[in-house]
């Protein structure tokens, strides 16, 4: 999204900030400046400042440290606080700035706020894993045959895992999660074997049981297993994350999977039942609506404080970056280390 | 599945490279030289084992008449390449265990640390922020051991055991400590690196060794077992801290409370802590020393993407040193 913020500064609307917030330009905001302007990034937005408005965020950058009040920071660089509060509450709206406050004031988030800031952080920590190199490979027919198949028998692990996570969660829910989770569990359980039906066209369905996840997918499903413990609602918020990457209900994602799919088919003729398998997952999970199960999930949950916030969001960044990690470990440990599929060690296999 | 699939497995190859016109491929025990054509056989009859495909396919692929195939696997066996499934013990003691995880441990640290990074850091390719990022989910790593140690001792069920595990957590517990010394000397505070997070491979290290000490004390051990293998000596962890302080300008004072930390371990003795349990095991099953077995080298497959989860996150300038936890507030 992106927002202009010209040279005419409004100097007395209305305030929407107190005198104690403290203003913090975003951790992770980028300022770039470019003919004048001024163009401030943060996760999905941006905004262009150009003109007085570009002149006095120059003045005001160093001040934005979460540490000093609006009027403070007016009395140390010789400006009108009325002007400095109208730039920093279009830059709040704009998203690229915060307010702290010197006092902990407790506010409370209801669960469909929650959900919105958590869409939004959500799409943005995914673009990581949407980019990743490993796509290419498969869909120009770069990848590796241990890379293509491992890429099977990695998803086939991570959905079989449901049984340990999904388990572990239903068992650890909260009063308010407990239907929701309980409900997720028994609709995904069986889901491991459309997969194991895709790789039974290549592998004896005794290998495949027996096979091992990468370390990497094992990271993954144990990332899962360990917040099913701790908390419910964070836990699905990580489990959420993973769940929009399925939900291709929408043209566009979905003609982006099929894309993904027909280029598999004609680069590695072998995976035509496996990529059936893939398809069939996909339905599978789309007939269950799962799209709108965090959304319900939310609707049913108190409010919730800054801190459960915190840890359900952590919880979701962090089942990004294991995600991407799951990424990784197919492109990089099957390019290094090419057998598949991967069988445990016995008493002599060393 | 063939008959002869069911019988044969392939024997872990660590290293394959052309020699002499043909291929060398080491084993544990051994080195075995194959020609090109053999080592193209080779490679097709280790896919096909554990494949649908019935032997007419593998003839075909290696045009050899089916009745040969057999023949040719026998010499693969003979080689060590292959081994029969039924020739396993059904069963053996502890120290036996010991026995045969001693004979491959070499090996499978070979494996874990033959990720590119540590020769692009013996080399003067890698940098200070390299070295920096690898202490820091060092330090992560060592103050997990609180999420996994004492989580071993519970899951323990022989008292004989259970004390070993405890006496290993109460010599262990705060050595982060050496960590954030270090960490410290190359100027970060310690309210900033306490209150940072792991990279995820380094949060997916102390995860696994939890899922191991809730599944079997014994595949807890061998986790152990092979991450004090690697400190058994300075003969072994010299090199890289001495190379890296003269390429990267690291101070010596960044330096020292490392080698405290492990001059600590070998004081401890902690690389004989596996056969001091072991010891204490009369008897394991087939399945039981499979099971152990596996963990082990799959904390050695997780050493090597811990690495590359370190370089690819660490060799990225812009990304934060180190990472903090996300703030709706402030993010």
């Amino acid at each position: 999204m992106s927002t202009a913020v010209s040279t005419a500064l409004p100097s007395s609307a209305k305030s929407r900030t107190r005198v104690d917030d403290l203003p913090l330009l975003r951790r992770g905001a980028t300022v770039a400046r470019q003919n004048g302007h001024v163009v401030i990034r943060h996760l999905r937005d941006e905004v262009i400042l150009d003109g007085a408005a570009a002149q006095l965020f120059g003045k005001l950058e160093a001040q934005l440290d979460g540490k000093t009040a609006i009027d403070a920071i007016a009395a140390k660089l010789a400006e009108k606080p009325a002007r400095l509060r109208a730039l920093v509450e279009q830059l709040g709206k704009a998203g690229v700035l915060a307010f702290l406050s010197s006092k902990d004031d407790g506010a409370l988030m209801t669960g469909v706020e929650f959900y919105q800031v958590h869409r939004e952080h959500c799409l943005y920590w995914l673009q990581d894993v949407y980019r990743h190199p490993l796509w290419e490979k498969m869909t120009t027919g770069t990848a590796s045959r241990a890379q293509v198949i491992g890429f099977a028998f990695e998803k086939y692990h991570y959905i079989e895992a449901a049984f340990e996570h999904m388990g572990i969660a239903a068992a650890n829910a909260s009063p308010e999660m407990m239907p929701h989770l309980a409900r997720h569990f028994i609709e995904e359980y069986t889901h491991g074997d459309i997969y194991r039906k895709g790789l039974r066209s290549l592998f004896p369905d005794d290998v495949i049981l027996r096979s091992q996840p990468l370390p990497s997918t094992r990271a993954l499903v144990n990332y899962l297993s360990e917040s099913a413990q701790t908390g419910s609602l964070s836990y699905y918020a990580g489990n959420e994350l993973l769940q929009m990457t399925e939900n291709t209900g929408d043209d566009q994602a979905g003609k982006a999977v099929d894309d993904f799919y027909s280029a598999m088919r004609k680069h590695y003729p072998y995976t035509d039942k496996l990529i059936d398998s893939f398809i069939a997952h996909t339905k599978a999970d789309q007939k269950l609506g799962h799209a709108d199960a965090f959304l319900l999930m939310c609707e049913s949950v108190p409010p919730l404080t800054r801190r459960e916030v915190n840890e359900a969001l952590n919880v979701a960044k962090n089942m990004a970056e294991h995600l991407l990690l799951f990424m990784d470990g197919i492109d990089t440990f099957y390019d290094h280390f090419a057998t598949v599929p991967r069988l445990p060690c016995d008493p002599l296999s060393e | 599945m063939t008959p002869i699939q069911e019988h044969y497995r392939a024997k872990r190859v660590y290293d394959a490279k052309p020699a002499n016109g043909g291929w060398e491929l080491r084993l544990a025990d051994r080195t075995v030289e194959l020609g090109s054509r053999e080592y193209d056989w080779y490679q097709k009859v280790t896919s096909w084992l554990p494949s649908v495909r019935g032997i007419a396919d593998l003839s075909r692929e290696l045009g050899m008449d089916e009745a040969k195939v057999p023949r040719f696997m026998e010499t693969l066996a003979k080689s060590g390449l292959l081994y029969k499934a039924d020739d396993a013990p059904s069963s053996m003691t502890g120290l036996e265990f010991h026995a045969r995880f001693s004979s491959v441990l070499g090996s499978w640290l070979s494996e874990a640390f033959s990720h590119p990074f540590w020769e692009r850091m013996m080399a003067g390719k890698g940098s200070a922020r390299l070295f920096t990022g690898w202490l820091i989910e060092l330090y992560h790593y060592t103050k997990n051991a609180n999420r996994h140690m004492p989580l071993s001792c519970a899951h323990a069920h022989e008292k004989p055991i259970k004390q070993l595990r405890a006496k290993h957590y109460a010599e262990e517990w705060n050595h982060y400590h050496y960590f954030m010394k270090s960490l410290k000397a190359l100027g970060f505070t310690e309210p900033d690196i306490a209150a940072s997070v792991p990279l995820p491979m380094t949060l997916a290290l102390s995860n696994f060794m939890r899922q191991a000490a809730r599944e079997d004390v014994l595949a807890y051990s061998i986790c152990s077992a092979v991450l004090e293998g690697t400190t058994t000596d300075r003969t072994t962890y010299n090199p890289y801290y001495e190379k890296s302080a003269e390429l990267y300008g690291i101070p010596r004072d960044a330096v020292t409370p490392i080698y405290q930390h492990l001059d600590l371990d070998v004081q401890y003795q902690h690389s004989d802590l596996f056969q001091d349990i072991l010891k204490h095991v009369p008897t394991m099953s087939a399945e039981r020393a499979s099971k152990v077995l596996d963990y082990g080298h799959q904390l050695v497959e997780h050493i090597w993407l811990w690495t590359d989860n370190i370089e690819k996150y660490y060799q990225v300038e812009s990304n934060p040193m180190p990472r903090h936890p996300f703030d709706a507030a402030v993010d």
